[in-house]
């Protein structure tokens, strides 16, 4: 489904990474890892289409990235790729409901696979182990475990092939994380969608396939 | 994108709010001027029509055109009867009508003049003055009273009024020895008639007559008023006389012989180009307020701005979802737009309903300063052009904001 050939990234300071090569098969979960600085967030945000390919090429489903428009990449962003961030995931002046709303907000192709909305995020959030209540809720007063669960269903609605995953444990604590991952990957399965998630915790590397440590790329 | 837009703004309600109320102000401000100005120079215009030219004692003629037509200002110097009579003799005149003005009767003023008054004196668009109860003045004793006079002090046909020496109430000031009987009420003017009342000159002569220097001398009890002379109720002074001419082409010509009059200091003024000199004085203040108010304007629309670019940093988070879930740069660069269209159209719906408001209040104090009734129209297409610019500068200038959203590079906020 997802590939990436000879990545390659220079930062304005001068500092250059080259990625390993990176292949995603539908409903198979990556982990990438490493220490911060060595390039999670950016490796990510190439995927996701946010960062300009410098060299190199990302293929989805065979089409180059390179081939795209940023407005291109926009959209196929929001048609095939739910994104979840490590914190702050909510907008705090939308209810919970309008927040998972806004995963299928700017793509038609993801609009379309949901039937009746209201049904299907209720189906998430409870999938995710939340209770119906939460959706009234205002944002504010869930937990930060119970927002990163509301991001979770925001980037599942209108099952999109691949989530994007960037340190979404990195503020819970360990117990809340077990719990978390267990929800988030019991979906996962239901869905047969493809995530590749970044995290420098090692600890949670049996929820994953495949794991790439980015510091012995590097190294 | 409007419903997220309007939460997003609901969520930053206090800036954005004061960004909004400060615009509509600022709109307000020019607007009511604006209308104020022109209501007032229609209102003046407006109280009188008919009237080729006034003559009166040598002096400004803007002056005696407020004193006499608009009861503002200072009183003039009066004209002697016997000019008076002298001009009307003339053969280009067709109508003359004296007036003799000084008193009042509780802050209205009294005009006392002769009863064709009511048949040459004319409003708006040439409009006759027409009597809503009763008919003019044929006795010495009978007054005719404008309809802001009868229904503020609730007065009817048959009602007594007494008149107070000069325009201000005080101890010993009212002549009280002499009560005139009301006769007739007229129509609302939306003009200064609407606030006078108005007696025959023989009967202001005889309130007078015990009068000397300001202070009664005599009272009117004292003396038998059939035994008067004939003539001795002639009025031998009078503040001023309108004139209608036969033909309007002999205007500036009449008006330079009564400038050579040489019997007595008189001047011939033409109310309309005396009213012009008075628009061109006020259109100087005029013109500043309305830079002012463009300056606010400006002002408030960068205050609009920097409200906008500020809170982008804010808003780091909501951009960065927004991105992140397939909106284009385009997408948020057209909300920040949005945000100022929404900013502008509220200030401007609000500005209509204040300036309305505004409005309404001038009127009714232009009314009570002035005796003019100006007509306000709802919105003019002046206004609405002013509100498109405003509109359009507020778009305009929220275009550095939207192009600084749309540079930005999704990663940035990522990261």
């Amino acid at each position: 489904m997802l590939e990436t050939l000879g990545l390659e990234y220079h930062y304005q300071h001068g500092k250059k990474i080259v990625f390993p090569e990176i292949e995603v098969k539908r409903g198979q979960r990556l982990l990438i890892s490493g220490f911060s600085g060595c390039g999670k967030t950016t490796l990510l945000s190439l995927i996701a289409g946010a960062l300009k390919l410098q060299a190199g090429d990302i293929k989805f489903d065979g089409i180059n990235y390179s081939s795209m428009s940023s407005l291109l990449l926009d959209k196929f962003r929001a048609d095939h790729i739910g994104y979840i961030f490590q914190t702050l995931n909510l907008i705090p002046f939308l209810s919970v409901s309008e927040n998972i709303a806004l995963g299928i907000r700017f793509s038609q192709s993801r609009k379309s696979k949901v039937n009746d909305l209201n049904q299907e995020i209720t189906r998430l959030v409870k999938s995710l182990g939340l209770g119906k209540e939460v959706l009234t809720t205002p944002v504010n007063r869930l937990s930060v475990g119970q927002q990163q669960r509301v991001a979770v269903a925001r980037a599942l609605l209108g099952k999109p092939d691949l989530i994007l995953a960037d340190e979404p444990t990195s503020a819970l604590d360990a117990e809340t994380t077990k719990k978390f991952l267990n929800e988030m990957m019991d979906t996962f399965d239901s869905t047969k969608q493809a995530i590749i998630m970044v995290s420098h915790d090692t600890s949670i590397t049996h929820y994953f396939d495949t794991v790439i440590d980015l510091n012995k790329q590097h190294a | 994108m409007l419903s997220l837009l309007l939460k997003s703004m609901r969520s930053r309600i206090i800036p954005t709010s004061l960004v909004t109320i400060s615009l509509m102000a600022s709109m307000v401000l020019l607007l009511s001027i604006e209308r104020i100005q022109q209501g007032t120079e229609e209102g003046f215009n407006q109280s009188i029509s008919g009237v080729d030219a006034i003559i009166g004692p040598r002096s400004s003629s803007l002056e005696l055109v407020l004193y006499t037509v608009f009861h503002l200002g200072r009183p003039t110097n009066n004209i002697t009867m016997k000019t008076v009579n002298d001009i009307k003799q003339r053969s280009d005149i067709s109508w003359l009508v004296p007036i003799a003005l000084g008193d009042s009767h509780r802050g209205f003023r009294v005009v006392a003049t002769q009863s064709n008054y009511f048949e040459h004196i004319k409003y708006g668009n040439n409009q006759s003055l027409i009597f809503l109860n009763g008919v003019a003045f044929s006795e010495l004793s009978e007054a005719v009273l404008g309809s802001d006079v009868a229904e503020r002090l609730n007065y009817n046909v048959g009602s007594e009024i007494q008149i107070t020496h000069g325009s201000v109430e005080s101890i010993g000031s009212k002549h009280d020895d002499f009560s005139f009987k009301v006769t007739g009420i007229l129509k609302k003017t939306g003009t200064p008639i609407d606030q006078a009342i108005f007696l025959d000159l023989k009967g202001y002569e005889l309130l007078h007559l015990g009068w000397m220097s300001g202070k009664k001398v005599f009272s009117l009890d004292d003396i038998d008023l059939s035994s008067l002379p004939a003539g001795a109720l002639d009025p031998k002074t009078v503040t001023s006389a309108f004139v209608g001419l036969k033909s309007k082409i002999t205007l500036f010509k009449f008006t330079k012989s009564i400038r050579e009059y040489s019997k007595e200091a008189i001047s011939a003024v033409i109310p309309g180009i005396a009213l012009s000199e008075l628009w061109s004085i006020v259109g100087l203040v005029d013109k500043g307020f309305q830079l002012l108010s463009w300056i606010i304007i400006a002002i408030s629309l960068i205050a609009m701005v920097t409200l906008i670019i500020a809170s982008l940093d804010n808003r780091k988070q909501e951009m960065t979802i927004y991105r992140a879930n397939g909106a284009s740069p385009k997408f948020l660069a057209i909300m920040v737009i949005c945000e100022s269209l929404v900013i502008g159209l509220v200030a401007i719906i609000g500005a209509i309903i204040l300036v309305t408001v505004v409005t309404y209040f001038a009127t009714n104090q232009l009314n009570l300063a002035l005796g003019i009734s100006p007509s306000f129209k709802w919105i003019s297409l002046e206004e609405i052009k002013v509100f498109g610019l405003i509109l359009f500068a507020g778009v305009l200038s929220s275009l550095v904001p939207a192009v600084m959203v749309f540079r930005k590079n999704l990663h940035q906020t990522l990261s």
